[in-house]
Order: C-alpha cells, then structure tokens, then sequence
C-alpha cells in the first residue's frame, strides 16, 4: 500500500477512524457543493414521474411529488450538518466561557454560582424541551431586523444552549487542573491579566477533550433534528430535510415503495455513524487518558 | 451519605421549581393566550377579560404558577385544559402508563444485552466477540431508533407479518398481542442504549482488569469468576449510574418512537395538544418529563455514591 | 546443598516496540534456595521487577515470556496451563507489590479480601478460614484483627496495607514470597518496620524471600544473597558480605557509592554518569559499557558471559 495513505491512517487512529472522517470530509462536500452535484432540483414538482423505484435515471427513486430523492438527500444535509454544527458551536461558546471562568475563580461564590446554574440547565431533558418551545412558538419563521431565521434556527439554538452544561464540565473538569499548575501561577506573578491566561494558556490544554466532545455532539445534534423534523416540528417544507422526508415516507410504508425511508435513513445514519468514528478515533488520539466520559442523549 | 442525599434532593426540587418556572413563563408569554385561542381572533376585550377572570388568567404569573404548583404538590391535581377542558389527571392516567412501560422494557432490553455484551467484549478482548461487539455499538448509537422503527415496521412487520405494525393493544387483549405490539418499539428504543451501556461497561472493565488490585487477586491464584467479580464490583457503579441517566434520557425519544409506531402514549399527548394550541397540556406533560428526567439524574447521582466505599464513606 | 526452590535460567522477556520483540531480561539466571532471602537489585528499567512477574507468569500483556525456564520446587512453571498456575499462585508463591494504596482492592473488605485468598487453596468450614484470616492478620501485627476484618483498604494507612497484603501473600504459607519493591511508596520509619516484619516472617515461616529492591541497604538488611542487574542481565551475584566487602563489578561497585547513608552526615551523594540505556535501543555489548569508567573496547561489542571469581558470579570483561 502506498506508504503516504498509510501514515494518514495511522495518524487518524487506524481504519475507524479514516473510515469517520472520509464519511465526515464527504457528506462535508456534499452539503457545500449540493447546487452543483445534485442531478436535479430537490424541491420542483413532477407528479407525471412520481412515486419511481431507483433506475439509471433516479438512483434513489423519486418520491411521492416525483422529486428525485438522491437530489433531496444531497440538499438533505446543508440543514443536517448546519443544526448539528451550529449547535456545537453555541454549545462550545457558552460551555468554554462558563467551564473557564468557574475552574479559573475556583472556591468561591463565581464557581458556585455558575456551577449550580450549569447543574439546573443540565436538568432540562433536550428532546421533549426541543419539541415543546418549537410547539409553542410556533413554526414559522422568525424575523430579526432584515434577516429571516427558518424554524430549524429556533431548534439549533435551543440544541445549543442545552449542549452548554455538558461542555462546561467537561471544560471545567480540565481547567481546574490546569489553573493550579505552575505555569499559570508564574504567568500570574508575571503579571498577565486573568482573560489573557484564561484564553491563552488554560484554553489550549482543554481542547483536546472538547475537540472530542464536539465531534460526538455533532452527531447527537443531527438525530435530534431529525427526530424533530420527523414529527413535524423541525425543518418545514420546501425544504429537503432527512427528517421530513422519513416523515413523508410513513405514508408508505405498507405499498411497497421501500426507497422512500430507506435512503433518508441511510443518510442520517452514515452521517453519524461518520462523525461518531471520527469522534471515537480523535479521543484516542488526543485524548487516551479519558478525562472525560461520554455525553449521552 | 444522608447528608449529602438530602442535600442532592433539595437541589433537585429547586431545579424543578425553577425549570418549571421557566416553562410557566415561556407557555404563558410566547404562545397564544388560551382566550384568543378558545374565542377566535373576533372576540371582544370584554369578552376575553371574562375568559380570563373566570380561568383566574389575570392573576399575576408567579400567583397563577405557585397555585398551579400547589394544587399538583398538595392535591395531586394537574389541574384542567382550557381549551379542551379536560382534566389532566385523567389525560396522563390514560397515556403516562403505555409510555411508561414501553420505557421499562426498552431499559431492562438494554441491560439485559449490554451487560453481558460488555462484559464479554472486555474479557475476550480482541477476539472476534469484540469486534462484532463494536461494529455493533458503531451502528447502534449510529441508527436513529425512529428510522429503525420505520425499518422494522416495513420488514417484521408488513412484509413477514411477525408483529403488528403499530398500534398498541392492551393487556386486557392477552399478554400475547400485548407482548407483541410493544416488542418491536422496546426494540427501536433500546437498541442505542444496548450500545451506549455494553460499550460502558467494556472500558469500565478493560481499565479495571488492569489495575493493580486485579493484578494482586490473579497473583493470589483466585478463580478466574472470583477475579471478575472482583472486578465488575469496581467496574459496575459507573456504569449502573449511567444506566440511571439513560432512563431519563429514553423518555424523549420514547416519544418519536411512540409516533413511528403509532402508540397512544405521552406521544400522542404531547402532539396533539400542540396540534391544537393546548399549551396547558403541553406545560403539563413537558413538567411530568422533566420531573422524571431530573429524579433520574438524582438516582444516577446517589447510586454513584452509594456503591462506590469510598465515597460513601467519604460522605 | 539441596536443591534450590526457584530456578530462572536463561530468562528472556520482551516487550514489542515498533514491530519487533525488545528484551526487558536477557539471559537471566538465578537460584533461590528453600528459606533464603535473595536480593534482586537495579535502577528502574533494569528488568528486576519483569523478572518478578515472570516468575508469576503475571508479564503484562503485550509483554511475552520468550525463553529460558522457570523452576519451582522442580516444577516447570512455564509449562503449567492457567488451571495449574492458579494452584501455585498464592498457595505455593506469592507477591508483594509495590504499591499497597492501588494493590487492595478498594471496593472489598480486608477479610473478604483474605477469606477469598485462603478459600482459593484450601476448603476449610467458615469458621476456621476466619480464625486462619485472622491468624494471617496478627502475625503480620496488625493490631485488633477482628475488628480490621471488616474494614475497607481506604480505613487503612499505607503501612498497614502493605501489612495487609502480605497477610494475604503468606495467609497459605507459601514457600516463597517474590517482594517487589514492598517499600518504595511507605514513609522511611514504615519501611523498616515491613523489613523487620519480613525478616521475622522469614524466620519463622521457613519463607524464602526473593525481595526486588533499588536500595542497596534495604537488601543488606533483608538478605543472604543479591543479583544486581542492570540492561535486563544479572551483573553480579554474590553474598551480602563478599557484595558489600569486595565488589567486583564496576556497576556494583559505583552502586555501593551511591546510597545515601543516614547516618553519615555531610556525607556526598554520588551518582553515575548517563542514564540506563532505554528499552528498545539497548547498545550491542555490555548494556554498562557507556557508562563503564573502566570500559574497553570490547566490552561495548561483546556481551560479557556470567563467570565464577572468588566466590562472585559476574559478567563483565574487566572484573579481577
């Protein structure tokens, strides 16, 4: 085998962990690239062709509105990966700020305060609060100044605020080993201002674990969507989501047309699948001690 | 030990107080008042100050909230929708104990699979039990038990007809369709959880077995069994304390299965009141949730302590 | 002279690093006679505690025993299958490790830990296999031994675990007790005390001690006989007096410099040059020869043979 290929592979923790990320580095493309790759247009019409099993024309089929499943599936993950990112992304905001400052003013009134609040924000179950705050809001659109948010806003947002607790601790878990270590205590006789050291010293020697996490949270952020999008309270149409479509495939699950959940369901699966070998492989490699246990859903 | 379980209960009821607050406030302040809802856009101001006087609406919120509270604490008493006006005792009577059991069987699945799946994959470490064992915890916390449920559905069910494909019959239909209407959901609902657990339970093991007590225990020559119990002794409390969690955790995704499978659960509840802008039902079963996710965490919490000697002589 | 209870010839041990086996003990021989104490002394990494979970057959995984033999009381231990070896193991041997804080285990009782250690080997009623825990815990002079029957590894000091596991190292009366480094992590005053113990569990239990040790003066105390080894070989093995008094290996003899005396004052604090060679880059020759004062030419290309010279065993090229 070529010895280039195999250095990568060793370096991203063995088959698993290539195999996660080409599936990650993959779907990736497909996200970016879905107006240029896609054969057809994912939200057009064409009743004359619906409802078609997979041929050389539509390889995943068509659906119940005759719109080329393979096409939606591509657009399918702009939504997926945006959500589960994002997410992760507010998640870490929050989660870092907290977890930083709690372990930095360690022992006092600060920590408690923040730790007690990252507690009772760990006491909201995700999955039925998501469902319930998109219940009551409602599902339209929200309009802030001249920007749109579409629903799924609502839900990246809420997926990442209740992402913060977990990476708080597991920031906080970190930081407070290292901000008792020596070399934070001689940047403070030198001087450095408590943000400097936080960000610039603590932060650096967290990442490891939080580069983890995240990768795993991605996953968690997609099914969630998914599930949301699924009963009808996430992504709403026109636009393709994996959720929708499963959700549009229950009407057809006793005539026979199995291509219609089966490639939705396929997508979200490799996708975390992707993303949870990508996470596992990265912990193993940055991260073999586990200082931090797994976040579950 | 005590102290510490008093002191973990008493922040839980304030957590729970809080978070209910924070519910009160969003049904309250985001969603449509229940009077627009009931009357329609057309009603007069009047008309809607009676709605709300008689519904005891224009009390201020914390009133109506500590009431709210009191009458669930003191009297057991949900209180009523007010735009179907039926009671809610009787709404989670009637669909709390479908989703309940549906929850029950799907974790004691869960155990009952990922204990021994764990343990053997940590004991035969790789060796080709482990490996399948992996492959299988990939896909399992991989597939979405909704999509799962749907597959499961199309297979078992439709096409070989070995179970119903949704629905749910009662115990007072036979245990036999009973058993079989909520084999295929426990399933869905499990299975991500036979992964997350077995996977728990192996590297809860695999570090025990190479710690120095084993070590000493094998250097004793005790009885390969003996060293295992040993082990899992040390190994298990993270494990049961996660299991704990997860129980929590599967009461939200019990409702996406419920809705693959058509059960008339919490799911179904929760649905369709939002369907109908019946927040109050909304309130009511998202609360009971949350309750029980948090006495979950609270259990998870306190079994951590209690198995482990150390901490709980630490106190 | 009869025969010796534990016989190590030709030991080999590697450990895979970076596709091929390195040798953690090259070629290792050593005899511990019935009821003797044998020293087996180096600085960390010279193999001398490998050495004593091979003779357990406890090497850790990826770790592998690749040749020579180990003999107990005339059986190949080796050769025995895990149902046999558990037979030996704490009935006919047994260890001391190093560290009691991690040793016992935390979630167990102490006499739970010693009833399922005598119930391994011996079928006795409940009650006598207490009063044979108890009579375990006394001779190791741990004091109120009923009252310490209940208690958890976390109640206990650091002493008196260490106490404890050797409670349960000799609680079947094994003919030999492999102590490896029993002492390291106690407070000075404790390590005398556990040598003092050994000694006198020597004595009267008729145990051979085999004691793995980085402290020259600890095994001066102990025992009858050391191996110094160094690279994974045996340098020199001798007498405790004929050791101490006339050294005949360079290594040996900068390792009497080094011990710190207590009583000595000012006294300097030696040390050798370089550091051991690391597992995996072991040089050709004699694994010393680097940082042999006394090196020639040869010593860092041909590995020195074990030979007989006034009483010593040493391989080196040099020794007169």
């Amino acid at each position: 085998m070529n010895r280039g290929i195999r250095r990568l592979v060793v370096r991203l923790g063995g088959w698993s962990g290539a195999v996660g990320a080409s599936i990650v580095l993959a779907i990736a493309l497909a996200a970016l690239l879905a107006p240029w790759i896609a054969p057809y247009d994912p939200v057009s019409l064409n009743l004359e062709r619906k409802l078609q099993a997979p041929d050389a024309a539509h390889w995943f089929g068509t659906d119940q509105a005759g719109r080329d499943i393979l096409s939606r599936a591509i657009w399918g993950a702009r939504v997926s990966l945006m959500v589960g990112v994002l997410a992760v992304v507010i998640g870490l905001v929050g989660g870092v700020g907290l977890g930083l400052v709690a372990a930095y003013y360690s022992g006092g009134l600060v920590e408690q305060a923040i730790m007690r609040t990252v507690d009772a924000i760990a006491s909201i179950p995700l999955l039925i609060w998501a469902i319930a705050v998109v219940g009551i809001i409602g599902v339209g659109p929200v309009l802030i100044g001249p920007f749109r948010f579409a629903n799924e806003f609502k839900l990246l947002v809420l997926i990442g605020f209740l992402y913060m607790p977990g990476l708080a601790r597991v920031t906080y878990t970190v930081a407070q080993i290292e901000a008792v270590a020596d070399y934070v205590r001689a940047r403070r006789v030198q001087g450095a201002r408590d943000l400097a050291i936080m960000f610039g010293d603590v932060l650096p020697n967290c990442l490891s674990p939080l580069i983890v996490q995240g990768t795993l949270l991605v996953a968690i952020g997609i099914v969630v969507e998914a599930s949301v999008s699924f009963v009808g309270l996430g992504v709403q149409p026109p636009t393709p989501s994996w959720g929708t479509m499963l959700a549009d495939s229950r009407n057809y699950l006793f005539s026979g047309e199995w291509w219609l959940p089966v490639f939705p369901g396929l997508a979200i699966s490799v996708t975390v699948v992707g993303f949870n070998l990508l996470g596992d492989a990265l912990r193993d490699m940055l991260d073999p001690r586990r200082s931090t246990g797994r976040l579950i859903a | 030990m005590l102290r510490l379980i008093v002191g973990r209960l008493l922040f839980s009821v304030a957590t729970l107080l809080l978070v209910g607050l924070i519910l009160f406030l969003l049904t309250r302040l985001l969603a449509d008042t229940p009077a627009r809802i009931v009357l329609g856009i057309e009603a007069s101001e009047a008309q809607i100050a009676v709605f709300n006087r008689d519904h005891g609406l224009d009390r201020p919120i914390l009133t109506q909230y500590l009431d709210w509270l009191g009458r669930i604490v003191l009297q057991g008493d949900f209180g009523k929708s007010f735009i179907t006006g039926l009671a809610m005792n009787a709404e989670l009577a009637r669909s709390m104990p479908i989703t309940f059991e549906l929850v029950v069987l799907a974790f004691v699945f869960a155990l009952a699979l990922a204990l021994p799946l764990g343990i053997l994959s940590a004991v035969l470490e790789g060796r080709s039990i482990d490996h399948v064992a992996r492959v299988f915890a990939v896909a399992g916390v991989s597939i979405p038990g909704f999509w799962l449920g749907l597959m499961l559905i199309r297979f078992f069910a439709v096409e070989w007809g070995w179970f119903p494909p949704g629905g749910f019959s009662p115990l007072s239909s036979g245990l036999g369709p009973h058993l079989r209407s909520v084999s295929l959901p426990a399933f869905a609902l499990g299975i991500y959880y036979v992964a997350i657990l077995s996977r728990m339970t192996r590297s809860s093991l695999l570090e025990v077995l190479g710690t120095d007590y084993v070590r000493t225990a094998r250097s004793l020559g005790l009885p390969r069994w003996r060293v295992l119990i040993y082990a899992l002794k040390n190994a298990l409390p993270p494990v049961v304390s996660i299991a704990a969690m997860s129980f929590g955790y599967m009461f939200g995704w019990a409702l996406i299965v419920e809705h693959v499978f058509n059960i008339p659960g919490m799911s179904r509840a929760l649905l369709t009141a939002i369907g109908q802008r019946d927040y109050f039902m909304v309130q009511t079963v998202v609360y009971v949730f949350t309750a029980i996710f948090i006495a979950a965490n609270l259990i998870a919490d306190v079994l951590n302590r209690a198995l482990n000697p150390k901490l709980a002589g630490a106190g | 002279m009869n025969a010796p209870l534990l016989e190590i010839r030709d030991l080999r041990v590697g450990f895979p690093i970076a596709d091929r086996m390195a040798l953690a003990v090259r070629d290792l021989s050593l005899d511990v006679m019935p009821g003797e104490a044998v020293g087996l002394v180096g600085e960390s990494g010279s193999g001398k505690s490998v050495t004593a979970l091979a003779a357990m057959r406890l090497v850790a995984h990826p770790g592998r025993i690749l040749g020579g033999s180990i003999r107990l009381g005339g059986d190949d231990i080796l050769a025995l299958d895990e149902r046999a070896l558990r037979k030996v193991r704490g009935r006919r041997m047994a260890m001391v490790f190093q560290d009691p804080q991690t040793s016992l285990n935390p979630a167990f009782t102490i006499g739970q830990q010693l009833l399922d250690t005598i119930n391994a080997h011996r079928s006795l009623t409940p009650r006598e296999a207490r009063a044979e825990a108890l009579e375990a815990l006394a001779m190791v002079g741990i004091p109120a031994p009923e009252r310490r029957l209940n208690s958890y590894p976390h109640e206990f000091s650091g002493g008196m675990r260490q106490r404890a596991l050797i409670a349960m190292a000799i609680a079947c009366r094994p003919q030999l007790l492999i102590a490896d480094e029993p002492t390291t992590a106690l407070d000075v005053t404790v390590q005398a005390q556990v040598i003092a113990l050994l000694r006198r569990l020597a004595r009267d239990l008729n145990l051979a001690v085999l004691f793995i040790s980085h402290n020259l003066e600890l095994v001066a105390e102990l025992c009858d006989r050391v191996v110094v080894m160094y690279g994974g070989m045996a340098m020199e093995a001798a007498s405790v007096e004929a050791l101490f008094s006339a050294p005949k290996h360079p290594y040996t003899r900068l390792l009497r410099q080094c011990v710190p005396r207590l009583e000595g004052g000012q006294e300097r604090l030696l040390s050798i040059d370089g550091a051991p060679p690391v597992l995996g880059q072991m040089p050709p020759g004699c694994p010393f020869a680097q940082r042999c004062p006394d090196a020639l030419a040869r010593c860092r290309s041909d590995e020195p043979p074990s030979r007989q010279l006034d009483g010593h065993s040493v391989a080196c090229w040099v020794a007169t």
